[in-house]
């Protein structure tokens, strides 16, 4: 079951910094929805995702924080200082140091983490299949983990963090590493995931989130500078430069209007179908 | 299919014999290394598991035949007392020194022979596993799995740092001083590079759940049931010469 | 094993320590790899469990030396095994000093691996005169056979043989630890239990 997440003024600061790494950050993602985080380098998007998981807490204890940060009905008063898997699962940006390397197979691998949360049942199996078949890897369940290509990698810790049925998930720039058909891949998976899993995707470029995401949430040096749909984004008159890629979709979204009669909607499913073509 | 034996049977044996190298005389010792070599060529459940457990196996006979003699030669040269059995470049050999090194070299090679059989024969994991089932920790399983993890990787990235230091100009083939300093060159991003990716692989297991594991057991291996019923004779049969052994030191 | 223990080594072991144990533990195994490739005479078989020691905790450090020897028999030196109790010391009382912040002066170092040298010396001597009449197929072996020759029981020549050897050995793997860890970022020492026995003490006013 997804959760909403709220936040609220959330200001974080590490010891010994002269700024925040997030400042004043306010708003509320909806259940079930999937939400692109996009901003430059040091925008404050791993520190976003790192607070909501619980490891920022828990590993920084000289953390500065004010504001609040919700997800569902608890709130942390601050955020949360314990890790909050299961109910948050966030993949790494490096997905290969997710692998423990401590067991044989994908099966086992993804075995490991109902282990973990005391989950292991007569279902167990059935379960994990069922999650490698969804993330199309059904055929690698007897490989070894640390022998697969990067794309399958990342589905494999995907699967890892997948199977204990989060109700958030978190994905730290998951396609940095990918070719073309593993990005479309992932694609079709986080849109399969929509309201049952509430979903934030970092990227330092636009054009994934702009293809899979409801809502879009810029950042730069901490702050939010927009927090809107697709199409609100790309018909806004305000300029974006720290989002990469905005001023090239910008453009074709502007051109497609020039050419077309229909309404602002139209142009975010062209701009979709010309991504996934 | 290789029959396999229980690791608890096998722990049990290594007791047993490692009981035998402190009870018996270094005739009964050295006649059981024969049967332990025997063991190793003729029962499949105690054979090596791979060609490296072979190789190992044959290089430690080799090595321990050479400390073994050592160990004889040493003794009979040095511990001058009893009949002298005859000269070798004119040093005496001794009849206590020689009782005193067939003792210390025959319960050696039990002892390390025991060991030895053990680990050829039985896969670490498998040893691991029992290990959990009897109630070692999660964090000592991982700790334990990782290692062979690393074991396989370390070898090749000592290899690349190695080679990158040289490419850089370090004086790996200069004097001993500075090949000295060239070592801290090769340890230091070694160290380093395994710091960072430790914290990155903590920080992994952390958002699986593994810092709250509750149970010891892999899903696949049940808990431990008791003891296989071989495993309990050979204990007691250990018990009861362990025994008789200290009866027959004490006095009176 | 008593709870106190217990939760003193689950104190030590946090997320990042676990891999870093890991890989101290096959640092000891494979050290010797770096050695021969720089044909340097020096064995530095404990310098993982003296990391350990340094960047985690007394009671890791003796899991990893302990762990390690048990591995090295694993792989076909069953001899290790009966050393266990000296790794085990080694990594204790590394840990113990640098608890007490000797790893945070040079000097201190190298006392320290003198002393460490001695206590190694002190136990390996029963279990080395013992088990294997002090041969252990190495260079030191002629030092115990001069002791003995000049009289001395076999105790006595492999002690004395320890103490000639082992605080020297010791003290080069005490210092080169010490230049590694020295110039390590504290921020990354901040995930590991012992950063504290780097950091310098907080002057008071």
């Amino acid at each position: 079951m997804a959760a909403r997440i709220e936040l609220n003024s959330l200001t974080l600061r590490y010891a010994m910094a002269s700024t925040p790494a997030v400042s004043g950050l306010s708003c509320t993602i909806p259940q079930g929805s999937c939400v692109g985080v996009v901003g430059p380098t040091g925008a404050g998007k791993t520190t976003l995702l790192h607070s909501l998981a619980g490891i920022l807490g828990k590993h920084h204890p000289e953390l500065m924080v004010s504001g609040n940060v919700s997800i569902g009905d608890e709130s942390f008063g601050g955020i949360s200082r314990e890790i909050l898997f299961p109910r948050v699962g966030l993949v790494l940006q490096d997905p290969s140091v997710q692998i423990s390397g401590v067991r044989d197979t994908v099966f086992e691998e993804v075995l490991f983490t109902l282990e973990n949360v005391g989950a292991v049942g007569d279902d167990s199996d059935s379960r994990i299949q069922l999650i490698l078949r969804q993330l199309g890897i059904e055929h690698l369940a007897h490989r070894k983990p640390t022998s697969l290509s990067g794309g399958e990698t990342q589905r494999v810790a995907l699967a890892t963090i997948l199977v204990a049925r989060p109700e958030v998930l978190l994905l730290d720039e998951p396609i940095s590493a990918l070719d073309a058909t593993a990005q479309a891949r992932l694609r079709s998976i986080l849109l399969h995931l929509r309201g049952t899993t509430t979903v934030l995707v970092t990227d330092t470029q636009i054009d994934f989130p702009l293809s899979v995401c409801d809502r879009i949430l810029a950042l730069d040096h901490g702050r939010a500078v927009v927090f809107a749909e697709p199409q609100q984004l790309l018909s806004n008159d305000q300029s974006l430069p720290m989002i990469g890629g905005w001023q090239r979709w910008r453009d074709i979204a502007r051109e497609l209007e020039g050419r077309s009669d229909s309404s602002h909607r139209d142009t975010t499913r062209i701009l979709k179908a010309i991504h996934l073509a | 299919m290789t029959p396999r034996i229980d690791i608890s049977v096998k722990l049990a044996v290594v007791l047993l014999l490692w009981v035998c190298a402190f009870a018996f005389s270094w005739m009964y010792q050295a006649l059981l290394c024969l049967v332990v070599i025997a063991v190793r060529f003729t029962i499949p459940a105690f054979r090596p598991q791979s060609q490296r457990s072979a190789r190992a196996f044959s290089r430690f006979l080799l090595y321990s035949a050479a400390v073994a003699f050592l160990v004889l030669l040493l003794n009979s040269l040095l511990i001058r007392g009893g009949t002298s059995y005859g000269t070798i470049l004119g040093f005496a050999l001794y009849e206590e020194g020689l009782l005193f090194g067939l003792r210390t070299a025959s319960r050696l090679l039990l002892l390390t022979y025991a060991v030895l059989l053990f680990f050829i024969s039985s896969p670490l994991k498998d040893l691991i596993r029992f290990l959990q089932t009897r109630g070692l920790s999660p964090s000592f399983t991982l700790i334990l799995l990782l290692t062979l993890h690393f074991l396989d990787h370390l070898p090749a990235r000592i290899h690349q740092i190695f080679l990158a230091q040289q490419a850089r100009g370090a004086p790996v083939d200069a004097g001993v001083l500075a090949r000295s300093r060239a070592l801290l060159s090769l340890l230091s991003p070694l160290v380093l590079s395994s710091i960072v990716e430790s914290i990155d692989r903590g920080t992994a297991l952390e958002l699986r759940g593994f810092l709250n594991r509750r149970t010891n057991c892999e899903a696949s291996i049940p808990s431990g049931e008791g003891w296989n019923f071989l495993t309990i004779l050979i204990l007691i049969l250990s018990m009861v010469i362990l025994i008789l052994t200290i009866f027959r030191w004490l006095p009176g | 094993m008593p709870s106190s223990i217990r939760r003193k080594i689950a104190e030590e072991l946090t997320g990042a320590a676990l891999p870093f144990v890991a890989f101290c533990i096959a640092l000891n195994l494979t050290a010797g790899q770096l050695t021969a490739a720089l044909k340097i005479p020096l064995y530095l078989d404990s310098i993982g469990t003296i990391l350990v020691a340094v960047l985690v905790g007394p009671w890791s450090a003796v899991l990893c030396g302990s762990a390690a020897n048990l591995l090295a028999a694993a792989f076909g030196n069953p001899t290790m095994m009966f050393f266990i109790p000296v790794v085990a010391v080694i990594g204790a009382f590394t840990g113990v000093l640098a608890r007490l912040g000797w790893f945070r002066k040079w000097y201190l170092v190298c006392l320290g691996g003198i002393a460490q040298g001695v206590l190694a010396a002190l136990v390996s001597a029963p279990i080395s005169a013992y088990l294997f009449s002090g041969v252990m197929m190495a260079g030191t072996d002629f030092l115990v056979l001069y002791f003995r020759s000049m009289g001395n029981t076999l105790m006595d020549s492999v002690l004395y043989q320890g103490l000639a050897s082992d605080p020297a050995d010791k003290l080069v793997s005490y210092v080169i630890v010490f230049l590694l860890v020295k110039n390590l970022p504290q921020r990354l020492l901040a995930r590991l239990h012992g950063a504290e026995n780097l950091r310098p003490p907080e002057r008071t006013q």
